[in-house]
């Protein structure tokens, strides 16, 4: 096969070209992180030194050195235990809305009982669910995973409704004619077109789910990384708050680039050759 | 040897608009094919030839008529070959050809063979996403004829394909069918494809009605340019355009 050999010759050409510049591109963007970083952080230096005052605006150095002490004390206790409500809020969400969408994506008569309450659900403010919580639950563990769980089902209800209705038909009708059977056609054909859709929800709803759930702890919570910020303001400890917001922003950054982002690029490998063609 | 038998078959799809008229897809056809025989079905678009083929294989259901495909009294095996190679996206080629067969992993040396015989064996571990159209296609071939159905069916495999890939696959599937010889059902909208490659056209009609049934009798495989085939394809369109003396209006 003359063809199939210089087809598959013209395959390794081009990967291999693909692979240098994707090298440099990615240089240059881990370059341009690290240069908005130093903007953003020279800005604030700045605006320190014009305002003058420690209490009021802290320097990045004197919020740097809370940050290594809040490091040093307490500080995964506070974080393990927003993020065991973050997560648990989470799996309720993924839990109730998953079957929802579902529902949502199959059959009209649901997609019209639903689409009204999911719809009302996800434009109702983050605030809103955080005081709703914490009348219902009081200080408990509870009142998180609730306003969690409330804030981010509609988006995994709307999103997965939308990947059942995007379903290709064609591909349906193929593991009929080659007799497949209605479970196996859920499994390889449904839920692999749905699951992109799935996390592309998760991933939407995943800093709106954090800033509920901080916010629930303001309130509700007598640990967490939202009761530590509201600790820290009633203390006047300005470079104690800003130290608290820096790494809860820096945790979600890290928690979105390294297990989201990684696991969708691991799930969906399939998908980078498909915008190609 | 597979046997397929449709009786006074029927199939009309609800109409298009809130007060249009039912499509009807397939008027009435009685049609009986048996043995290693390759069939084409030809006729111009809108005749009702995929609707056939999807009654065949129980993707669609019939409004009214029966079809059977039988073989020695069993349901026969179905393999499929569409206009486009519906392989899962999300699965490797070699994945994509286990995901037809009940077998799992011993029925991955016959799938190998059978994608050695398109010449595709390098792209076990491929997504189809980094296949051309033509290659995808001949997983799609592959892919049918590893499930040794006992009838084929083939939905204008190459329609959507360059000219010169189209011959090079027609040529290929000569091959295949030669050393396999299915029942194949192959519906196209091209006479000089079906006179080169079938033993029997069967001519359908506009309203799906069935016009002519030819027979073919020349020795397989046949090239493209073979003389005798080129004459056939000269007579048997201009039966066509008996059929179609002006161009189709609305």
């Amino acid at each position: 096969m003359t063809d199939t050999v210089a087809e598959s010759i013209q395959g390794d050409l081009g990967q291999a070209n693909v692979l240098r510049t994707a090298a440099g591109a990615r240089r240059r963007r881990y370059v341009l992180v690290v240069l908005g970083w130093l903007v953003f952080i020279g800005l604030w230096w700045l605006l320190a030194l014009w305002v003058g005052s420690e209490a009021r605006l802290p320097s990045p150095g004197r919020v740097f050195q809370e940050i290594v002490a809040i490091l040093q004390e307490d500080f995964w206790a506070q974080f393990w235990a927003s993020i065991v409500r973050v997560v648990a809020g989470f799996f309720a969400a993924v839990l109730i809305g998953t079957p929802v969408g579902l529902l949502m994506g199959r059959s009209k008569y649901w997609s019209n009982f639903l689409q009204s309450p999911v719809v009302v659900a996800g434009s109702i403010p983050g605030l809103t669910y955080a005081v709703m919580a914490f009348v219902v639950f009081g200080i408990s563990f509870w009142g998180p995973v609730l306003a969690v769980g409330l804030i981010a089902m509609p988006y995994v209800a709307i999103n997965v409704a939308e990947g059942v209705r995007g379903v290709d038909r064609r591909l349906v009708d193929m593991s009929t004619a080659y007799g497949r059977n209605e479970r196996q056609v859920f499994r390889h054909v449904v839920i692999p077109s749905v699951l992109p859709f799935v996390f592309a929800g998760v991933r939407l709803s995943f800093s709106l789910a954090w800033k509920v759930g901080t916010l629930t702890e303001v309130f509700g919570s007598s640990k967490g990384i939202g009761f530590q910020i509201r600790r820290n303001y009633q203390l006047f400890n300005m470079p104690g708050v800003i130290a608290w917001v820096l790494l809860f922003v820096l945790f979600m950054l890290l928690i979105e680039r390294f297990i989201l982002v990684r696991l969708e690029r691991r799930l969906f490998r399939w998908r980078q050759w498909e915008r190609e063609t | 040897m597979a046997q397929v038998i449709i009786n006074r078959l029927k199939k009309t799809f609800p109409p298009p608009t809130k007060d249009g008229d039912p499509v009807v897809a397939i008027g009435d056809i009685s049609l009986e094919v048996e043995g290693n025989v390759f069939v084409s079905i030809v006729g111009p678009s809108g005749c009702g030839k995929s609707t056939l083929l999807n009654i065949l294989s129980g993707v669609e259901t019939p409004t009214s008529g029966t079809v059977s495909v039988t073989e020695g009294g069993r349901a026969a095996h179905l393999g499929y070959v569409f206009q486009d190679a519906r392989l899962l996206p999300w699965r490797t080629v070699m994945d994509n050809m286990l995901y037809v067969r009940d077998d799992g992993d011993a029925g991955e040396t016959k799938a190998t063979r059978y994608l050695d015989m398109v010449g595709l064996s390098h792209t076990h571990d491929m997504f189809p996403g980094q296949l051309s159209g033509g290659m995808q296609q001949r997983v799609g071939i592959a892919r049918a004829f590893s499930v040794e159905p006992d009838l084929l069916l083939m939905d204008e495999p190459f329609s959507h394909l360059d000219a010169i890939t189209a011959r090079s696959l027609r040529d290929h599937l000569q091959e295949l069918w030669s050393a396999t010889r299915k029942t194949v059902l192959f519906v196209t909208h091209d006479v000089v494809e079906a006179v080169q490659l079938s033993d029997r056209i069967i001519v359908l009609a506009p309203g799906g009605r069935i016009f002519d049934d030819i027979s073919i009798d020349l020795p397989h495989p046949r090239r493209a340019t073979d003389p005798k085939v080129a004459t056939l394809q000269a007579e048997i369109l201009g039966r066509f355009e008996e059929m179609h003396p002006a161009p189709a209006t609305a």
